[in-house]
């Protein structure tokens, strides 16, 4: 996860794109992959389905509810990414809920990890009072646990998860669940100039990113942007150039 | 809290990962573990002065060990070997003297110890201490041991200990193999035990909650971020206002003057009858306005939410029981109120659904996954979320992230302690049996908490079997289930092997969920609660058993308390009383009772 830090230190802003492993069949996956590399991602987060996300809006849930319908699990996601032998220049990222990872065994999932290249993980319903249960076994693979802030993120958690955060901090754009949204408020901005004076690691924002306004507000305020519903409806609805100029506005310096 | 020792230590790093133990162990006896006095003086200096130093010796001279006391030195020293009583008395710290225990005989030698404490281990291969095999620790049931005075090694990690501290409640557990990796010690490891022991973990210790809402290892705060300052602000309310006599008098006011407690326990002269076998009571909270045991959280919570600010609530249900309770207090307290109800139970529960929105709440249908209790949940984990800082989720049994679990609980607890004084009024003593249904568990935790510490009352948790365990119809969770997360909290769930949630199956609504609440899963963990399964059928034989023998037409959910209660008044004699707690009414159901008893009643 160095490579993040280098790019903060450049100026440059990162775009990591997440997708929804399996929705439309897990052969999809490698190609979804590539083809993001490709477009100029920083970074690609792979989610594995689950039955029960409720930290997610209705796009990712129908997605997840595809993928699990494919027959896609937690193993075979890692198992697919460890086969990969094309040439993998950015990190991978995996956001699964704790459940899977309990049932499959916190220190088995941080080796299959380890072997499928997988360079950070994160999970939305493991507070970070709760992270020993997994984080040890992923820091001794080197793998991270990337921590997520929100608005209602109290002031002295805040510092007490900052302190510890590692790669990148995951900083939420709404009180809410994932989803694209027509506006953010200007108390997110607020929000992300207090996370960015105080994080150690880069600050990136997600969840409701889908629009170039959303980008060009916050664009001063945050080192990079998480988008997921937007690409994962793109990719559902076989359109996925249309979010061309969303990594774009992100990726290069002075967009045309 | 009980105290960790990491035994075995030969290098620095693993002494800094030990120092936040309260005890440290250094082998001088023949094990690969062993290391000379320097060394352990060397390592010894690197602990802070908080940390018991502890030397391990086998059949040591007294020399060699009051030279190990004066030089490291050691606050503690241990005794694996054949010393003797004299030998013990000379030595000037405390001494711990290890037992091998495989049988009864051993269990009689530790007993006559006259070592400030004694410490068990499983029968020893590679040096007399430590074997690294696990105790059997029901050996030690009988025992006539202070628990003060107790160490348990013997196999222990950081998986286990919670069940050896719960049975067991020693002074002290050690632990030497269960933190190595190949043979060596793991800093990791060592940390993740004591972490694991002293709470702030999965694994937390005692039978009681603790800050971090556990309950054994069950429990926590699984949820994400986003909720984390609401559940934390409503467990730092519930714990100011449990203690707080205003709020209490204010919540029993409403009990009684509202909901019209008390409730009797009636006497089933017909139904002991029939039965032939113990004095059967019934606890009848189907007498409750409203209709069920559901009313008696929604007061406390409602009042606990005005207390924080917030005048919205949200709410899921299953039966519509509590959909109804709730839509009720917040028409009684003026607050705005959002039910999310799945699809498949507004079918079933028709007439709920009118009496909420007569109550002039908002029932939102929730079409996804089963369209049950799990799905509806979601949506109202969701719609939480997204409104946290203005609204309460009223959460309807004692499920989800700490404090909930704990706060349903002691809001239904009135119905045990109702009961306890009534039955001691009746019968001037406690009874044999308890049953109570349980979906997530409210009604049979408030039932049962009161008499979890009469070890004399059987208590009887009743879960729903469907269409029958062996099937993949049923909500057994208990019976079948496997632990996980969901909702918040480390439980027991159906799931498949890849961690995906199951849909449960039960003919009633309020039993038709995946999971249960942590403190059942703790208390089948340690024994102390029995948990069935009763099938629909069963359950429906039932409804027409009370109604017919009684003039109670019981809801569906409370049905199966008392298909088991049948089961379990077998085998009981006439001088025996059982105590069946009739969680609610059967209004709700008759839709279903008419079609499915339609010629039989
Ligand atoms: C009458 C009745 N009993 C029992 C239950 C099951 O809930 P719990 O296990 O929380 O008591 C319900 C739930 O809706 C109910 O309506």
């Amino acid at each position: 996860m160095k490579c993040l830090k280098n790019l903060k230190d450049s100026g440059d802003k990162a775009f990591v794109a997440y997708i929804m492993a399996g929705d439309g069949g897990l052969d999809k996956l490698r190609g979804q992959v590539e083809y993001l590399q490709a477009t100029g991602v920083t970074a690609t987060e792979i989610g594995i389905p689950f039955s029960d996300p409720v930290a997610d809006g209705p796009v990712i849930e129908e997605a997840g509810n595809r993928a699990l319908a494919e027959g896609v699990t937690l193993d075979k996601v890692l198992l697919e990414m460890k086969d990969w032998d094309f040439d993998l220049k950015i990190p991978l990222i995996v956001m699964t809920y704790l459940n899977p990872v309990i049932r499959y065994g916190a220190e088995r999932f941080a080796e299959s990890c380890r072997e499928a290249g997988v360079s950070a993980v994160i999970i939305p319903d493991l507070p970070f009072e709760h992270q020993q249960l997994v984080e040890p076994y992923l820091k001794k693979t080197g793998i991270t646990l990337i921590q997520l802030v929100t608005l209602t993120t109290t002031e002295n958690r805040l510092e007490d998860i900052l302190e510890a955060a590692e790669g990148f901090v995951y900083a939420v754009t709404v009180t809410g669940i994932t989803g694209v949204r027509d506006e953010l408020t200007q108390e997110v901005k607020e929000f992300m100039k207090t996370v960015r004076s105080k994080s150690p690691v880069p600050v990136y924002a997600g969840f409701g990113i889908s629009r170039l306004e959303h980008i060009e507000m916050l664009r001063e305020d945050v080192d990079g942007f998480i988008v997921g519903s937007a690409i994962v409806k793109a990719f559902h609805d076989n359109k996925i150039e249309s979010i061309e100029p969303l990594i774009h506005a992100v990726t290069q310096r002075n967009p045309v | 809290m009980t105290k960790v020792k990491i035994c075995g230590l030969q290098e620095l790093e693993h002494v800094r990962a030990a120092s936040t133990a309260d005890a440290a162990g250094f082998v001088f006896a023949p094990s690969r573990r062993r290391i000379s006095i320097e060394q352990a003086a060397a390592l010894a200096a690197e602990l802070p002065e908080s940390v018991e130093k502890i030397g391990v010796f086998v059949n040591a001279g007294l020399d060699e060990v009051l030279e190990a006391v004066q030089k490291v030195p050691l606050s503690m020293v241990q005794l694996h070997g054949d010393e003797t009583d004299e030998f013990i008395r000379s030595i000037p710290v405390k001494v711990v003297q290890a037992f091998s225990v495989r049988d009864i005989e051993d269990v009689k030698k530790l007993e006559r110890s006259i070592a400030d404490f004694v410490l068990v281990d499983a029968p020893g291969i590679d040096f007399r201490g430590g074997s690294g095999r696990t105790f059997d620790w029901s050996l030690l049931g009988g025992a006539s041991i202070d628990p003060e005075r107790l160490i348990v090694a013997g196999g222990l990690d950081a998986v286990n200990v919670g069940q050896a501290i719960n049975s067991l409640a020693p002074y002290m557990v050690d632990v030497s193999s269960g933190v190595e990796t190949e043979g060596n010690k793991d800093a990791d490891k060592i940390k993740i035990f004591i972490k694991t022991v002293k709470g702030d973990s999965m694994q937390q210790t005692t039978g009681t909650v603790k800050e971090t809402g556990f309950f054994g290892r069950f429990g926590g705060q699984f949820v994400p971020e986003t909720l984390m300052k609401a559940v934390k602000e409503l467990e730092a309310t519930y714990t100011e206002a449990k203690d707080d006599a205003d709020f209490q008098a204010d919540y029993h006011k409403y009990l009684k003057e509202y909901v019209g407690r008390e409730q009797p326990l009636t006497y089933a002269a017909r139904l002991t009858e029939a039965w032939g076998g113990p004095k059967v009571y019934l606890k009848r909270e189907d007498l409750n306005h409203t209709g069920a045991h559901k009313i008696n959280n929604a007061i406390g919570q409602a009042l606990l939410a005005i207390r924080m600010g917030k005048r919205k609530i949200v709410a899921e249900t299953g039966a519509g029981q509590h959909g109804v309770a709730t839509a009720t207090i917040c028409a009684l307290l003026d607050l705005e109120c959002v039910i999310f109800m799945g699809e498949e139970d507004i079918r079933r529960q028709q007439l709920n659904v009118f009496r909420m929105k007569l109550l002039g709440a908002k029932v939102e249908s929730v079409t996804k996954g089963s369209a049950t209790l799990k799905d509806a949940v979601n949506e109202a984990l969701r719609y939480w979320v997204t409104n946290v800082e203005d609204t309460h989720y009223l959460i309807g049994s004692a499920l989800g992230p700490h404090p909930f679990p704990t706060m349903v609980r002691d809001f239904q607890s009135v119905i045990g302690r109702e009961t306890r004084e009534q039955i001691l009024d009746k019968e001037g003593r406690l009874p044999d049996v308890i049953l109570a249904c349980v979906g997530g568990g409210s009604n049979a935790i408030g039932m049962f908490h009161p008499f979890v510490e009469d070890e004399s009352v059987r208590l009887i948790g009743v879960e729903a079997a469907g269409e029958g365990v062996d099937t993949d119809r049923h909500a057994a969770t208990l019976t079948k289930g496997t632990e996980g997360v969901l909702h918040g909290a480390y439980m027991k769930l159906l799931q498949d092997e890849n961690g995906q949630v199951q849909e449960a199956h039960s003919i009633s609504a309020g039993l038709d969920y995946p999971g249960v609440g942590p403190e059942h899963v703790h208390l089948e963990d340690i024994g102390r609660v029995e948990y069935k399964a009763v099938t629909d059928e069963e359950a429906l034989a039932s409804v027409i058993k009370l109604s017919r023998l009684e003039g109670i037409i019981p809801a569906l959910e409370s049905a199966h308390a008392v298909a088991e209660a049948e089961k379990a008044a077998a085998a009981m004699g006439s001088d025996e009383i059982l105590i069946i707690c009739v969680s609610g009414r059967g209004d709700k159901d008759m839709a279903t009772y008419a079609e499915k008893l339609e010629g039989l009643a």
